[in-house]
């Protein structure tokens, strides 16, 4: 990364950290604190220096459209349809995370998962690892890899348990798959009134290893900011990259394209019931748009949901003459309707049962893969089952 | 024979119906509170919420506030959240999974029970915690009755 981003980065921070100084609620020494207190007077509170947890989902994916693969991740190399009509790779995962407490300042933080790869197997990665240095409990900075939070549930896509759907909504992740950066991030909160809001600062860089295309993003840049005020919390974000693509057979690399997202989302949750909708702008050789809106409702132990999501095909600049791969990757549109529910049937433990009727749009196959060069799936409508179980430990 | 049996019945019948009772009167009322060293009188629902989902470490008057929380499965405990941030114990479970594995969040400190919460939060001032009415000695002050 170039030396202009880190010290964009290092003033960022010391501009927080200089008006953390100068406000004296932040500074506030714990004296007297249980932090203290636990350490002298009692052990029972203390919490211990490292500390194991992990999240795991087993699901089966169906889709009865079989000239070609749905995939819940772009980079996926095969899914439900045409490799298997029950996939059970998509939603198969499990992984670990050990945290490491070395002081209140000082914290680090090693995620493990196994989860299907572009590759095709089960290879496990390293999905989070860095070191948190936290000035007060209200501002810190991480060095490592990251999540990358342009949605509401990119750093915990892979944890099922967390979210109410079976999956999140495809149209929008397949627009932005990266969710996590090598670099650095910079957190800051502070309240305004009634209101809490969380300013986040990133530099980093990102690789994925598609099936037939390796993505390279160096470069990026994001700012994000989450509102939260009452039962509603607002999320917007903006980032830049620039990312170069590799032909993984012809070895081939494309020039480097700059790429700017915006992205807004919603929350509303008063407790028995939720409202969220995302959307996204993503600028690189052509403009596209994505967005979902999801309403659920709570009753005991069942949230039945449903969810629309669709994005938009890309429009290039007028006089742009776009290749054959940039004029596929752009028409890439489809949306989704969907009727599904969560089911909290023990402790840790989520069942979900999920209905998608997905379409296609009338100038691409969508973003199924594996579709034979002679097919022609345009237009077209086909349907999705999923069942998962998720679970914590 | 046939007298003792039904009288048995009826015997279990009116054990069944009081301890019911006795539950529904135990289930009590929970109470957050400080410590009596704490120059905080009361807070509202919201306030008090944002400090237990790890929203906000600090009263509103700027003192630091530092939540103790009590173990799952507690009834206190379940009654504690839902009444403060509408949220049951797998709602509770799926926002901490989040956090935690997004490396965003530590989950509170853990007492036993509600002596031990009492016993914690007496010495320290920045402390916070919920028990059940029953359980409130005069160290401690009642700063919301949800």
């Amino acid at each position: 990364m170039p030396a202009k981003y880190w010290l964009i980065m290092l003033l960022l921070v010391s501009a927080c950290f200089s008006k953390a100084e100068a406000d004296p609620q932040l500074t506030l020494p714990d004296k007297g604190g249980l932090t203290n207190q636990a350490q002298t007077k009692t052990t029972s509170l203390d919490q211990p220096m490292f500390s194991l947890a992990g999240f795991g989902s087993l699901g089966v994916l169906h889709s009865n459209q079989n000239a070609g693969d749905y995939v819940l991740e772009s980079y996926l190399p095969s899914g439900a349809g045409r490799s298997n009509e029950w996939d059970t790779s998509n939603y198969s995962k499990i992984a670990a995370q050990l945290n490491a407490t070395f002081s209140p300042k000082i914290s680090a933080q090693l995620q493990v998962i196994s989860a299907f790869e572009s590759d095709g197997t089960y290879q496990p990665e390293i999905e989070w690892l860095n070191i948190k240095y936290s000035f007060s409990r209200d501002a810190y900075v991480r060095v490592g890899r990251v999540g990358w939070p342009t949605f509401f549930d990119s750093g915990n896509h892979d944890v099922g348990y967390s979210y109410p759907w079976a999956h999140p909504p495809s149209e929008l992740y397949y627009l932005l798959p990266i969710q996590s950066g090598n670099g650095i991030d910079f957190l800051y909160r502070y309240g305004i009134g009634d209101a809490r809001n969380t300013i986040k600062a990133i530099a980093g860089e990102n690789t994925i290893n598609g099936q037939t295309v390796t993505l390279t993003s160096k470069n990026m840049l994001g700012i994000f900011d989450t509102v939260e005020y009452g039962y509603t919390t607002f999320h917007a974000g903006y980032q830049i990259r620039n990312t170069s693509t590799q032909n993984n057979t012809t070895g081939n690399i494309d020039p480097v394209i700059e790429h700017n997202n915006l992205s807004l989302g919603i929350i509303y949750d008063p407790g028995n019931w939720f409202l969220m909708s995302e959307w996204i702008q993503s600028r690189a050789s052509y403009k596209a748009n994505a967005m979902y809106l999801s309403v659920g409702y709570r009753v005991k132990k069942f949230t039945p949901y449903i969810n629309h999501s669709q994005n938009t095909p890309g429009s290039f600049a007028s006089g742009f003459s776009p290749s054959d791969f940039q004029l596929r990757s752009a028409n890439r549109s489809q949306r989704s309707e969907s009727i599904g529910m969560r089911w909290d049937f023990k402790k840790n433990f989520d069942l979900k049962l999920q209905f998608d009727q997905v379409t296609l749009s009338d100038h691409s196959n969508g973003f199924l893969e594996n579709v034979p060069s002679n097919q022609n799936l345009y237009g077209s409508t086909f349907y999705l089952f999923s069942s998962v179980v998720d679970f914590l430990f | 024979m046939r007298t003792i049996f039904i009288n048995r019945n009826i015997f279990k019948l009116a054990l069944v119906l009081f301890f019911a009772a006795g539950s529904l009167v135990a289930r009590g009322e929970v109470v957050v509170i400080v410590s009596a060293k704490s120059t905080i009188t009361s807070l509202t629902e919201e306030q008090t919420a944002r400090i237990f989902l790890g929203k906000n470490d600090k009263f509103p008057n700027g003192q630091s506030a530092i939540p103790i929380d009590q173990p799952e499965g507690e009834s206190v405990r379940d009654e504690f959240y839902s009444k403060v941030t509408h949220k049951n114990a797998s709602q509770l479970a799926s926002y901490w999974s989040k956090l935690i594995f997004t490396g965003e969040g530590r989950l509170s400190k853990i007492a036993e029970d509600d002596k031990e919460v009492v016993k914690e939060i007496a010495n320290n001032p920045n402390a916070i915690g919920y028990i059940d009415k029953s359980a409130l000695k005069k160290n401690v002050r009642v700063v919301l009755t949800p």
